[in-house]
């Protein structure tokens, strides 16, 4: 692996979404500031532009730099350079994740952050960390499915399920016994329930990526 | 030592509507090979096959030594590539695409990439989205040359040109080109191009390797023989005849295997030779093409 020339392959996507990176950022914290200012109504509408700025970024990132790179007939630029589809595969879900996970991870911070200084919401803690996590899932199943497809159409659904899968297990999650109890409680807790639901979504985004690069190497047209 | 750049053995490549079958194809260190067929002919998958993009199903592939696909990142270090499906990014300028490939070739040459940068009248910090089309060919042109290939592989780089920036790209590849030896590979359907630029030649039509040679072998035993007959002479049988044209009185032979004594046997046999025509690049690769295809279809 020439980590070098996946360095340089990660920089360049960046290079390309800073803008997009930075405006992410910056309504991130407005949302944050919503959601810490507004009220019991600014609370919920917060959260939900929160959600929705990651889905965005997330969506974003992916289409630009592996839909776009195919629609935008660049892919044949980037791969006559001195690289392998591994390297390739990797710069492409690093890149990715690079962009998406600090934004992801300073949202998450900043979530937690709110959590704990407002003791009304503590009971919120588990099922917060578990939500957040289940957004990277749904990223993570973008970036392997718009690489492996390089298709649009086939991102878009991805997208969809990732949306739809957010809603579910939302419901899902409140409805568990070690999580559902002590949820509207002003007390942070951490059970059994939350660590196994954190370890099964951390082994769907281990599986989709090993997935991404398995089908990847069994690639037999690339351009 | 091998001193092959490209080596094709046996390779084929299919697809539901299209096959590559059996490619044959050797091109030697230092050489300029046309590589010539119509849209469609099996030219980008070949090539695309060549650079590692696209994996041959069957035959093997070696490219400066490398075995292809799978020592593609080693092989591609030494290889210019500009193809008419190539884009560069279009919200960076050209300074920043020739920054960024800087570092990964070792042999990058700045001064060079500044010498072709005033030679193609390029502004570096002008945005890729904001050249012409020739302009962004030769910007291409300029990423691939200031590398420092061992080979550089043009796929139809002039088309979608109009004529004006064609006759400047190519002028400005062969003066380019001039300062040292390259091996190049370069694919049009547009043999006037293809001509100017090659030493090799090499015809392909739907996914076959049908005729592969020097240039100037090929210009010297392409002829059309046209004849005059008696009324009841017939056609003089010749080597090499590929096409049969005119009218009965008045024959147009095509051979692909001129000899000047070809005119004495003709005169011997009854008929006589109105005139040996030479033939342009394009007029031998269509009778190559459409003979074959007759006797395809025969």
């Amino acid at each position: 692996m020439n980590y070098s020339m996946v360095k340089n392959l990660i920089l360049k996507d960046w290079y390309f979404q800073r803008q997009g990176i930075l405006l992410s950022l910056a309504g991130g914290a407005v949302s944050l500031g919503i959601v810490a200012f507004g009220g019991k109504p600014g609370f919920t509408l917060g959260l939900i532009l929160l959600v929705t700025i990651m889905a965005m970024i997330s969506a974003m990132t992916v289409m630009a730099n592996v839909i776009g790179e195919r629609e935008n007939q660049t892919l044949a630029f980037v791969m006559s350079l001195p690289i392998s589809y591994l390297e390739y595969t990797t710069s492409k879900i690093l890149g990715n994740l690079l962009i998406f996970v600090p934004f992801w991870l300073t949202m998450l911070a900043g979530s937690v952050a709110l959590i704990v200084a407002a003791p009304v919401i503590h009971g919120f803690f588990a099922f917060a960390i578990i939500m957040a996590v289940e957004i990277l899932v749904s990223t993570c199943l973008m970036i392997a499915v718009a690489l492996v497809s390089e298709s649009k159409g086939w991102a878009i659904s991805a997208m969809v399920v990732g949306n739809v899968a957010l809603n579910i297990v939302g419901y899902l999650v409140a409805h568990i016994p070690g999580i559902r109890d002590g949820m509207f409680g002003t007390v942070i807790q951490w059970r059994p329930a939350a660590t196994i639901s954190l370890i099964v979504e951390f082994a769907l985004i281990a599986l989709m990526l090993g997935g991404a690069f398995y089908f990847q190497s069994r690639k037999k047209d690339f351009i | 030592m091998n001193d092959l750049a490209v080596q094709f053995d046996g390779v084929s490549k299919r697809y539901t509507h299209f096959s590559l079958e059996n490619i044959h194809l050797e091109l030697s260190t230092g050489s300029i090979m046309g590589f010539i067929g119509a849209n469609g002919a099996g030219k980008s998958t070949t090539i695309r096959i060549l650079m590692g993009l696209v994996h041959q199903d069957a035959g093997t592939v070696r490219v400066l030594g490398h075995a292809m696909p799978a020592e593609q990142a080693a092989a591609k270090l030494d290889i210019g590539f500009v193809s008419e499906d190539m884009r560069l990014y279009g919200a960076a300028t050209l300074a920043w695409h020739m920054d960024f490939l800087r570092p990964m070739y070792p042999r990058w040459d700045q001064a060079y990439a500044e010498r072709l940068t005033q030679r193609f009248d390029l502004k570096p910090q002008q945005k890729i989205k904001g050249l012409s089309h020739g302009q962004r060919v030769k910007a291409a042109l300029l990423l691939a040359l200031a590398r420092r290939p061992r080979l550089l592989v043009l796929d139809e780089p002039t088309t979608g040109l109009d004529p004006v920036a064609r006759v400047e790209v190519l002028g400005e590849l062969m003066a380019a080109l001039a300062d040292e030896e390259r091996t190049i590979l370069f694919s049009s359907h547009n043999t006037l191009d293809v001509e100017q630029i090659s030493d090799q030649i090499t015809f392909i039509d739907r996914g076959r390797i049908i005729d592969s040679d020097d240039k100037e072998v090929f210009l010297d035993r392409w002829r059309r023989l046209r004849l005059v007959l008696p009324a009841d002479g017939v056609v003089p049988r010749l080597p090499g005849v590929v096409e049969v044209g005119g009218s009965s009185r008045l024959p147009v032979l095509t051979t692909n295997q001129f000899e000047p004594a070809m005119v004495s046997i003709c005169n011997d046999l009854g008929a006589t030779v109105q005139a040996v025509d030479t033939m342009t690049l394009e007029e031998i690769f269509v009778a190559n093409v459409h003979s074959r295809r007759e006797r395809l279809t025969a």
